[in-house]
């Protein structure tokens, strides 16, 4: 399957052959997808999606060509385990993981459990481990697509109590891991800008639509904001905005 | 305008080759104007075909006025010696010159193809005769086709001096072999060999045609091209950032003013927007459902 250029570019100068690594958020596989391209021992995807574990189970096994699958005589099955699991539990013992990557997780990690997941991240870490993160900048203030990822807070805060989007600047995330023992290894700029396309839109009223749901069937507020949402993805339809960044750290040895 | 080495031709190419089919929808006296007006901006490559329409005779006049201005490039469908033969004669004779700077096998799209113009009686025999005859400089292939086949021809044609292919951020963002491009112009860098990519400004296909009759289409472009100034211009440097020779311009001629601006204000992009384009590409075209990340 095709490995975005994004997590290409995120992990080719990371030391990901032969080691034992840890997608945090697994979405749909991209990064696992990119990290047994580049000959890791093993990969532990995580996610508590379960729809999301099916999808990178399905796109990164089933999807794979067979003469992708074959490497080193064995079937690519052996170096990936999918767990569905939270990742303020990470399901794997102390100092294990020698690659982390998080692309694209902490824009949907609330601010409170922030401090949880870094400290799961750095549980698990060996000593030396590196880390990728990858995620974007704050929005500038006249991106249109704001207004859509709005909404996308306000019903996630009604239904949840807890916001769906948060995007944290990268010297807020370098900061907490250095509170955590990491050092910044790199850092580099992914996308710029970066391109919201109809389908990233669409998925994102999908959301609003989803926790909609939630809500009393005569809820007015809940009608109101996916209406306005519509309205905002059809008179958008794309746009081009932000940044998206890539922060390498190291644990020390 | 920037100019880069056409391969090893000897020939500075500025970094936007006219596309002369663009010629091909105008009346004579617009295809004049067009060609001064790309003159004016400092083109000094030119590409036509006798499959173009009228292309050939409609650039003929300026041409003939501006020979020494222009590397000349023209090509033909023909496989057999005969034919390609006949074929560069009458395009010569079209175009009213007695030299055509680079000739080109146009569009090899099958192996047997490949194996019919190297062979004895191909149409490379008769590209290597006229060459001798002063009839023609450079010689050089096209294909919108696979890869793997332009890598194979790059192989088997030792006196191949440019390539032209596809090349824009919806055939980078796929990943497969059918669609690496990129490794023909890694190859054609490391031998030497000229690149002209096309399709640089495509969008997408044309919707089918019983929902856009062809006659209904507002570009004679092959393919729905973009533009608003702005794509054009995010498309030439795309293109003309990934180590091409040349970008050549699309086929109507109401975009060619905006690429021939573009060209004038070319310097460089940036690998991250390179990457948003790539992006942008891929999502559009994206059979996963449910992407919120890139």
């Amino acid at each position: 399957m095709d490995v975005p250029r994004t997590v290409t570019t995120a992990l080719e100068d990371r030391p990901v052959d032969g080691a034992i690594c840890l997608e945090a958020g697994a979405g749909v596989g991209n990064t696992t997808a990119g990290l047994l391209a580049n000959g890791a021992a093993c990969v532990y995807a995580v996610t508590d999606d379960r729809t999301h574990a099916e999808t990178t189970l399905e796109r990164v096994l089933a999807n794979h060509n067979l003469a992708d699958r074959n490497r080193d005589g064995e079937q690519i099955e052996r170096h990936l385990a999918v767990l569905e699991a939270d990742l303020r539990r990470v399901p794997l013992p102390n100092d294990t993981v020698e690659v982390i990557t998080a692309h694209g997780l902490f824009n949907v990690v609330p601010p409170a459990d922030l401090d949880a997941i870094i400290g799961e991240l750095t549980r698990v870490a060996a000593s030396g481990c590196h880390l990728v993160v990858d995620d974007y900048e704050p929005l500038p203030e006249t991106a249109a697509v704001r207004d859509l990822f709005a909404l996308e807070n306000a019903a996630a805060q009604l239904v949840d109590a807890k916001p769906m989007l948060t995007f944290y600047p990268s010297a807020t995330l370098a900061w907490l891991f250095a509170g955590h023992g990491w050092t910044v290894d790199r850092s580099r700029t992914l996308l710029d800008p970066v391109p919201w396309t109809e389908s990233h839109l669409e998925a994102h009223a999908d959301v609003v639509r989803s926790k909609i749901d939630a809500l009393p069937a005569d809820s007015e507020l809940g009608g109101a904001l996916l209406e306005r949402a519509e309205a905002l993805v059809a008179a958008i339809g794309s746009e081009s905005a932000g940044e998206m960044y890539s922060i390498a750290f190291r644990r020390p040895e | 305008m920037e100019t880069r080495d056409l391969g090893s031709t000897g020939h500075e190419s500025t970094v936007v080759t006219f596309g002369a089919i663009a010629l091909n929808w105008l009346e004579q006296e617009g295809a004049n104007q067009l060609v001064e007006l790309v003159l004016d901006r400092g083109v000094n490559h030119f590409d036509v075909a006798p499959t173009y329409g009228d292309a050939e005779l409609k650039l003929g006049p300026k041409l003939r006025q501006h020979r020494e201005e222009i590397y000349l490039g023209c090509k033909t469908q023909e496989r057999d010696y005969d034919g390609a033969r006949r074929k560069l004669e009458r395009s010569l004779d079209r175009l009213g010159v007695d030299h055509i700077d680079l000739y080109q096998v146009h569009g090899l799209e099958y192996e047997d193809e490949l194996e019919a113009i190297t062979g004895e009686d191909g149409a490379l025999a008769a590209f290597r005769d006229a060459k001798a005859e002063g009839l023609i400089g450079d010689i050089g292939l096209t294909s919108h086709g696979n890869p793997q086949l332009i890598l194979d021809a790059m192989d088997r044609i030792d006196d191949l001096a440019t390539l032209m292919f596809p090349l824009n951020p919806v055939v980078a963002a796929k990943g497969d072999d059918g669609h690496d491009y990129e490794a023909v112009l890694e190859r054609a860098e490391e031998a030497g060999i000229g690149t002209l990519g096309i399709k640089a400004f495509a969008k997408g296909s044309w919707p089918p045609t019983e929902e856009l009759p062809e006659a209904d289409r507002p570009y004679a472009n092959w393919y729905e091209p973009v533009e608003t100034p702005e794509a054009i211009r995010e498309r030439f440097d795309f293109a003309a950032s990934q180590g091409l020779s040349t970008v050549v311009s699309p086929g109507d001629p109401k975009l060619v003013a905006m690429v021939l601006d573009a060209a004038t204000r070319y310097d460089g992009m940036s690998e991250h927007e390179q990457r948003s384009l790539i992006e942008e590409a891929r999502h559009d075209d994206s059979p996963v459902p449910e992407q919120l990340h890139h």
